[in-house]
């Protein structure tokens, strides 16, 4: 039988729900958070208090007057100076690090160019020892790490990041949470809080949009046999402090009420993007999106009632191996007829006749070449837009989306043949579904997937913030 | 959906001496939303468009806006109303930078001298909250600029000015390929803003793009008004190209459906 949440659960999670909001939307005054947040104003008054403590946010008076009646309200600003986490990316061709402060102000950002070719995990993130070290450098003092992420794209194992499928980094069963964490520890870095998070606890905390992200399904570690990240037992965190970098022996059960998550959470770079974007991006206040990305392979993250949809292990969202034409070519997965062998960028590239490995500069002459009105770049986009056209009617019909955006070089895909996948997605999805759905590009770029692992790394914080005071 | 269109016209009647170049036109731009104008070449795109900015004067017909009627008989009176035209050739000064631009004719001045401090500022910000990002300095001249770059700074001159419903005629004509991606953005982020927006467009790609509903003028008959979710690319240039498509259209008696 599950009681009501205690008073401390109930201010632990207005503690969250305020930085919350002030991370998501900037600086607001007292007044406007009474109002989004439903509080009065002595308890957000306590809160901020109570937050400004902790050095998480600051209060100040409003720099222009705007005109009301009355004591001007204080504005809480984020402290995204000296509150920040690291956001990295594993990407086909460069390897992104980030430093991303409260708020999500990118504050500091290293890039470097991936080599193709058969190379581990430990290999490819490599370099990014040199950036944290550098990034950490650069910090004031005093500020303070609270979590790190990284987008990888891949299907990998949501409780320890472990890469099960990499097909475009040539990825097969690769421990990147494992590497990531050792190239931090190896930096000698000051992980102090984001090793001894905690899982919520708090039943009344269910309601957080990330949840299913944040709640790392510690229970679930012993059963499907963790590679060892952090892997330690309930409430043994800080064994990860214990200077020699050694990590503790995998396997061992968690409790589920409080045990350690991975140093570095690691998640897929659409799922990822498309919490970014849901965030802070296209998709702001919509609570049902389908979030596309192509590039050699198709992904897709999915949000629906504002929670990610990310299944059991972490693997949800590969809409790129939804069978569309069972037909149709094989697939690098070893199926046939995916939908990414339609409307991938080698699809449109061999339909056009052109090198099927140019990647996103042939999908642009593509394109190019369509608008000035070459007739077999025409035809072929137009192929590739029925195609889109199809899968997205499923994936309305399925989850009823309020908006479908397409991210990566489906962008200008989408751009260039958006009568085909309109004339599709009308014709096949059902009305009920489909009448409310808006079509759309990405508005953050090609760091969205950055972003919205800074966006994950933040969650622990907002689950308990006075935890890292 | 807002039930009360932001700008309507019924029964708008035009002729140019014997020449009837629209014919009882009902039409209607929603704030919030794309509103595709198509038609092939002669079909009266471009004359219904300078009714509704008032270059043209009307024979006949009604013009609401905000659901009271109102007269127009000239640009300044639709200006007065919030409605602004950007015109295919722009209409920019190519030895002007981009705040002379925007502020063409209306410049804010501090005293008898120019303020062209606030006008920078506002500039800059106008263009900030469309986000776009491929311009670098306002104070850049306009023959320095891409294409899509002036056509960014001529939506940008027409969102400054506090306007409610902007048309845009053919946006993305001979532009490239990235060039025409930003420019959609722009005409989807406008009315995302909240802003009513009308697009005139040959390029079936650009308003399944970006249309919310879609009105095809045919032979200067305003032959239907369709929400983009509930028709297809053959159906609109059939619509365009006969006037009518299944239940959709003119019917042989002329009457709308």
């Amino acid at each position: 039988m599950r009681v009501g949440p205690s008073q401390e659960e109930i201010r632990r999670s207005n503690l969250g729900a305020l930085l919350r909001s002030v991370h998501l939307h900037g600086a607001m005054s007292r007044a406007d958070l009474t109002t989004s947040l439903g509080l009065n104003r002595s308890t957000i008054g306590a809160l901020t208090a109570d937050l400004a403590a902790a050095g998480l946010v600051s209060e100040g008076v409003p720099r222009e007057q705007r005109g009301r009646a009355g004591r001007p309200s204080l504005v809480v600003h984020p402290e995204s100076e000296h509150v920040y986490v690291f956001a990295f990316a594993v990407e086909v061709d460069r390897i992104v690090a980030a430093r991303v402060g409260l708020g999500g102000v990118v504050l500091d950002r290293h890039a470097a160019v991936r080599e193709r070719g058969d190379r581990s995990a430990a290999q490819v993130v490599a370099p990014i020892a040199d950036f944290v070290r550098q990034m950490q450098k650069a910090a004031p003092p005093g500020a303070r790490l609270v979590g790190s992420a990284a987008a990888v794209s891949a299907m990998v194992r949501r409780e320890d990041g472990f890469v099960r499928l990499g097909p475009e980094l040539g990825w097969v069963d690769q421990p990147l949470g494992e590497a990531l964490a050792d190239v931090i520890i190896s930096t000698g870095v000051d992980l102090f809080p984001a090793t001894r998070l905690r899982a919520p606890a708090v039943p009344a905390q269910r309601h957080a949009p990330d949840d299913d992200l944040v709640d790392a399904s510690l229970a679930r570690r012993s059963a499907t046999g963790a590679t060892g990240t952090a892997g330690s037992g309930g409430g043994s965190g800080d064994d990860l402090l214990d200077g020699d970098g050694d990590l503790p022996e995998p396997g061992e059960p968690g409790t589920g009420s409080d045990a350690t998550r991975p140093l570095v959470q690691v998640r897929n770079n659409a799922d990822l993007a498309a919490l970014a974007e849901h965030a802070r991006g296209a998709a702001v206040g919509c609570d049902n999106v389908v979030y596309l990305y192509g590039d050699a392979g198709v992904g897709g993250g999915i949000i629906a009632a504002g929670r990610p949809v990310t299944g059991h292990g972490g693997y949800g969202g590969e809409v790129g191996h939804m069978v569309v034409n069972p037909a149709g070519k094989p697939c690098s997965c070893g199926s046939r007829g995916c939908w990414e062998t339609e409307i991938g960028e080698h699809a449109l590239l061999a339909a056009a006749g052109r090198n099927p490995s140019s990647g996103r500069e042939g999908i642009l002459t593509v394109v190019d070449a369509a608008g000035r009105g070459d007739a077999s770049a025409q035809a072929a986009v137009r192929q590739v837009g029925d195609w889109l056209g199809f899968g997205v009617a499923n994936l309305v019909n399925i989850f009823n989306p309020e908006m479908v955006i397409f991210g990566g070089t489906l962008r200008e895909v989408y751009l260039a043949s958006a009568a085909q996948v309109r004339s599709r997605l009308n014709r096949n999805a059902l009305p009920a579904c489909r009448e409310h759905v808006r079509l759309r590009t990405p508005v953050l770029g090609e760091d969205a997937a950055l972003l919205g692992a800074a966006e994950l790394a933040f969650e622990p914080l907002f689950a308990d913030p006075l935890d890292f005071a | 959906m807002t039930d009360t269109p932001l700008l309507e016209v019924r029964g708008l009647n035009k002729s140019f001496g014997p020449v009837q170049v629209l014919r009882d036109v009902d039409f209607s731009a929603y704030a919030g939303q794309v509103t595709a104008l198509v038609g092939d070449n002669g079909a009266g795109k471009s004359t219904l468009v300078k009714c509704l900015g008032g270059i043209y004067s009307i024979d006949s017909g009604e013009y609401l806006f905000d659901g009271k009627p109102v007269s127009v008989h000239g640009p300044r009176d639709a200006a007065a109303l919030g409605v602004d035209i950007v015109y295919q050739d722009l209409a920019l000064c190519d030895n002007l930078d981009i705040v002379q631009n925007m502020f063409l004719g209306r410049e804010i001045k501090s005293g008898i001298v120019l303020d062209d401090i606030t006008m920078e500022q506002k500039a800059a910000e106008t263009l900030a909250s469309l986000s776009v990002r491929t311009v670098q300095s306002v104070r850049q001249h306009v023959s320095s600029l891409s294409g899509g770059q002036r056509q960014t700074v001529a939506i940008a001159k027409a969102v400054l000015w506090n306007n409610r419903l902007v048309v845009l005629d053919e946006p993305t004509a001979a532009l490239g390929v990235a060039q025409t991606a930003q420019v959609l953005e722009l005409v989807r982020r406008l009315a995302d803003n909240g802003l009513a927006v009308v697009l005139i467009s040959h390029n079936m790609n650009d308003v399944f793009a970006v249309a919310d509903r879609i009105a095809a003028l045919f032979l200067g008959q305003m032959c239907a008004q369709v929400s983009a979710t509930d028709v297809t690319h053959s159906q609109i240039v059939e619509l365009i190209t006969s006037g009518r498509s299944g239940d959709l259209g003119l019917r042989q008696n002329g009457a709308t459906a």
